[in-house]
Formats: C-alpha cells, structure tokens, sequence
C-alpha cells in the first residue's frame, strides 16, 4: 500500500525525517508513535503530497508520488482519506454538505451523492446531526464528521494524525473503536498518535520515530518511549 | 460534468455570500462606495460633455460678405459650405439684419456703436452666419475661408474674425483640457477604488484560508477552489450596482434644482441624461467592478492555494 524508500525532509533548521524506510501493506493498522516534533505530522505531509521529500521515494499503490505535478495531487488526495486533532471541518456547511462536499468536488453524481452521504453519516452515527453546523455538535461529533468526510470516497488508506487530541478519553475510545471498524471493512489505517493507552490497547503494528529516525517496527507492539 | 461542477461552484458562491453576511455586507459597502465615486465622475464627465455641446451649439460666426459679391457668389458659396461635414449651419444674413446682429454683439462697445452711428448709412454688406459640428473644426474651416479665391466676396480680414478665431480656439483649448483633466481624474478615482477593494477581497480571502487548505485536503481541483471565489467576487459586483441603482436616481433628483439654480440655461434633466447614458455609465460601473474583483480574486488566490 505504501511503501517509503530511503525518504528524509530537511529544512533550514535541519532534517526533520532522516532516511527513513517502511512499507506498510493493504488491510494494516499501523500507530506511527513518537514525541511531539519527531517528525510524523512531516510523514503524514510527506504521504499526502502536502510536501515534498528532500530525498528518497513513496510510493502509494503503486503510484510514485515523489515528483508527483500539482495537477495531479486532487487525485492523489480522493485516495487518501485523512483525519486531524483539528478537525478541519468547513464551519459555515452542515454535517450533511461538510461530507458531501468531499464527493462534489470530484464531480460525482447528486443522486449517488444523496445516496452515499446518508449511509456513511449511518456508519459514525450522525445520521439524526445532519443539518447540524460544526459548532452545534461536540468535540466527538466533529471528529466522526470528519471521520465520514474521509470515508465517503471509498479510500485504501486512511490517516488519522492525533485524531483524539483534542477529545476525553470515552470520546477518544469510540473514535479509536470507529477506527478499528473501518479497518476491518478492509480500509488501511494509519494513526499517528503519541496516546500510550490507546496504542497499547489496540495490539496492532507499532512503528516509533524519535528525532527523525525509526527506532522500532513491532508487528504487535507496544508504546516503549 | 462541467455543467454539474459550474452548478455546485455557483452554488458555493451563493452559500459563501449569503452565510458571511458580515463579509458581504462589508465587501458590498466598500464597492459601492468606490462605485458611488466611480458614478459622480461619470456624471460629472457627461454634464461637462452637455455643457461642451449647448457651447459648441451657441457658438456661431459671422463673416461679413463685401460689396462687390454677387448674390449668385452668395448662394453658391452657402451651398457649398453647407455641404462641408464639419458645417452644421450656414445663413445668408442681408445687410439690415446684419446691422442687427451687430448691434446685439456688441452692445457693451459704445465707442464702436457711436462710430456706427455717425455712419449715415448701412455699412453691412450683409453676413454669413456659420455654425460648426465641433469647436476643433472652426479654425481649419476659417482657414479655409481665408483663401485668395474668397477674397473677392468675403472680407475676413477684419478684427471680429480674429477675436471669433481667437475665442474659438481658446473655448477648443479649455474644453480640452477639462477632458483631459476629467479623464485623470477618472483614473485617480478608478485606482483609488481598486486597491480599497482589492485590500477588501484579499481580506475576505484570507480569513477563508482554512476553508481553502480543507478543500484542498479532501482533492478539490483548484479550478473547484478558484471559481467560488471568483463568483463571489462577481456576486459582490452585482449586488452592489444594484444597490447604486437604488441610490444613484433619487440623488440625482435631489440634485436637480440646486443643478437647475447654478446652471440656469445650461441645465438639463439629470435623470434624462443618466437615462439616455444608461449603459455608456453602469456598463463602465459593472465592468471596472468585475475586472477590480477578478483581480484581486486572482492575485489572492495565487497566494492562498501554496497551502
């Protein structure tokens, strides 16, 4: 599904990513763990095409998307489904137009989308929210939104970075179990998180980067730093 | 499919305008505004091209016929004048009304009419009386009048003829530079009005930045990202010639006795003018409105889609 080959960023202040070398196949759930400012919000950048490597491949289903032109990073991004501790929702559209937004601007059909948008909002349980805007719902529900928002185009690969920053643990639990969910439906995911109890509980795939380097790859890991 | 993509990007225009209200309700003021400005030059230009014509029309010569033209010269040379594309008007005038017409012109010089008077008989041949389409026309027609072939039946080559040319040339020369003063003055003022509302737009685009980096986040083209932008910018325009168009009548109607009172003869209907102008003064309007807002638009945009 990804695959990084011998990527590292480096900036002014020096490299934020140094050789870094991972695959991460379809139907994985994989953390990506580490202290703030070790550099996995730079991978998740780096994934996304929100950044260019300074050396190094990726490459995502089979698409190397290292020089990847500007034309073509919307396509890129309708694969990829991602998640922040921000949120990221659009405050002035409903729950209903944040979501079906993301099917609008790749050009898909109304009906499929008043057909779509329902079933996904079903699936993280806001089917009754719908015509709510972002700040009538609470800090769980914003994050489901934008959980449905990632779904709805269907992706191989989803990416939640801090997706329960920003929420109390029963909040950062059903996010997490929600999570776990579309994993199973057969979504690739990948969380970057620097939550020990939520890492430890789930007994998946743990890769830990610390200064820009990946110290550890466990295939059912625990959160060690 | 770019029908559909048109239909939902017109559609998030419309979303962004009505539900920032208070962006739009800003953006709306500061070009109506700058229209409002744009509107008062535009008049201000067309009541100095109503008074340049009532001038140009006021504005006649006359050129003294001399004793030896016959009356067939006369007529021949009327008809000929009259055929010129810059004439509007050509007028024998016989030797008493001539007298006339003299004494009217120039009823402030009582030396020249005590002069006339010791004359014990008409001294007038009789006149051309000639008007002109446009004052820049006068004196390469009175040029032309000044040939040798003319001197047998006109005599110009009096002082009246160069105080006409002279007046001629000096009405020609300010009405040219109140062009050119109202054409700088245009510009100034379109100027001023393009960066009040480029800074504006820029505003309102900058605090969408966010909105602009989550388009992008869920693969929104930038063509998909743009185009609202841009229709807003358009929508904006639109409601705010609508508001000028509600506004700019009932001022201008409210103007029109204290325009009446300064001008007096001069005047005109101002409404009647803005009407008969109607698309030379709000097509300017709209189009210096739309271009502002793709402007700004455009160069805003280039700066917030690096996200």
């Amino acid at each position: 599904m990804i695959k990084i080959l011998g990527v590292s960023k480096k900036y002014n202040s020096g490299y934020t990513l140094d050789n870094i070398n991972l695959e991460i196949k379809a139907g994985e759930f994989v953390s990506l763990v580490g202290q703030s400012g070790t550099g996995k919000t730079t991978l998740v950048k780096l994934i996304i095409a929100e950044e260019k490597p300074s050396s190094g491949r990726i490459v995502i289903g089979g698409w190397d998307i290292t020089k990847i032109e500007p034309y073509e990073i919307p396509y890129l991004r309708r694969q990829i489904g991602v998640v922040f501790q921000d949120f990221k929702l659009l405050p002035k559209k409903t729950v209903y137009e944040n979501v079906s937004f993301a099917l609008e601007t790749c050009g898909c059909s109304t009906d499929k989308i008043k057909q779509t948008v329902p079933q996904v909002l079903k699936i993280v349980n806001l089917e009754n929210k719908m015509d709510r805007y972002p700040k009538q719902l609470s800090g769980g529900e914003q994050q489901r939104v934008v959980i449905a928002r990632s779904l709805v185009h269907k992706p191989k690969l989803l990416i939640a970075d801090e997706p329960t920053g920003n929420l109390d643990s029963i909040n950062s639990r059903e996010i997490i179990d929600l999570l776990v969910k579309i994993n199973q439906i057969g979504t690739t995911v990948l969380l970057v998180t620097h939550n020990r109890d939520i890492v430890n509980s789930l007994k998946k795939r743990v890769i830990a980067i610390e200064n820009g380097k990946i110290i550890s790859d466990q295939e059912r890991g625990r959160y060690l730093l | 499919m770019f029908f559909l993509d048109l239909y939902r990007t017109v559609k998030f225009a419309g979303q962004n305008f009505w539900r920032n209200w208070l962006l739009t309700v800003g953006t709306t003021s500061i070009i109506t505004l700058a229209l409002l400005s744009v509107s008062a030059l535009l008049i201000f230009n067309l009541i100095s091209m109503h008074l340049i014509e009532v001038v140009q029309s006021k504005t006649e010569i006359y050129i003294d016929v001399t004793k030896d033209a016959q009356q067939t010269q006369v007529d021949y040379l009327v008809e000929e004048l009259a055929k010129l594309p810059d004439v509007s008007q050509v007028k024998f005038i016989n030797a008493d009304d001539a007298l006339t017409k003299f004494k009217e012109r120039n009823q402030g010089n009582e030396l020249l009419l005590s002069s006339l008077a010791v004359l014990e008989q008409n001294p007038f041949a009789g006149s051309l009386m000639v008007k002109v389409k446009d004052l820049n026309d006068m004196p390469s027609l009175l040029a032309e009048l000044g040939k040798d072939e003319y001197k047998t039946i006109l005599e110009i080559d009096n002082s009246e003829f160069y105080q006409t040319r002279d007046l001629i040339n000096n009405i020609a020369k300010y009405t040219e530079q109140i062009r050119k003063i109202g054409f700088g003055l245009s510009i100034f003022f379109i100027i001023i009005a393009g960066i009040v509302v480029f800074n504006t737009i820029q505003m309102g685009i900058y605090a969408h930045r966010e909105e602009i980096g989550i388009m992008k986040l869920v693969g929104a083209s930038n063509w998909f990202i743009r185009t609202p932008f841009f229709l807003q910018g358009i929508m904006y325009s639109l409601f705010s010639m609508f508001i000028i168009l509600l506004l700019i009548f009932p001022l201008v109607s409210w103007l029109q006795p204290y325009f009446d009172q300064f001008f007096g003869d001069y005047s005109t209907n101002l409404v009647q003018l803005l009407m008969n102008n109607f698309l030379f003064v709000f097509g300017i309007e709209i189009i210096v409105a739309i271009f502002i807002t793709f402007i700004a638009s455009t160069l805003a945009m280039r700066r917030y889609l690096k996200i």
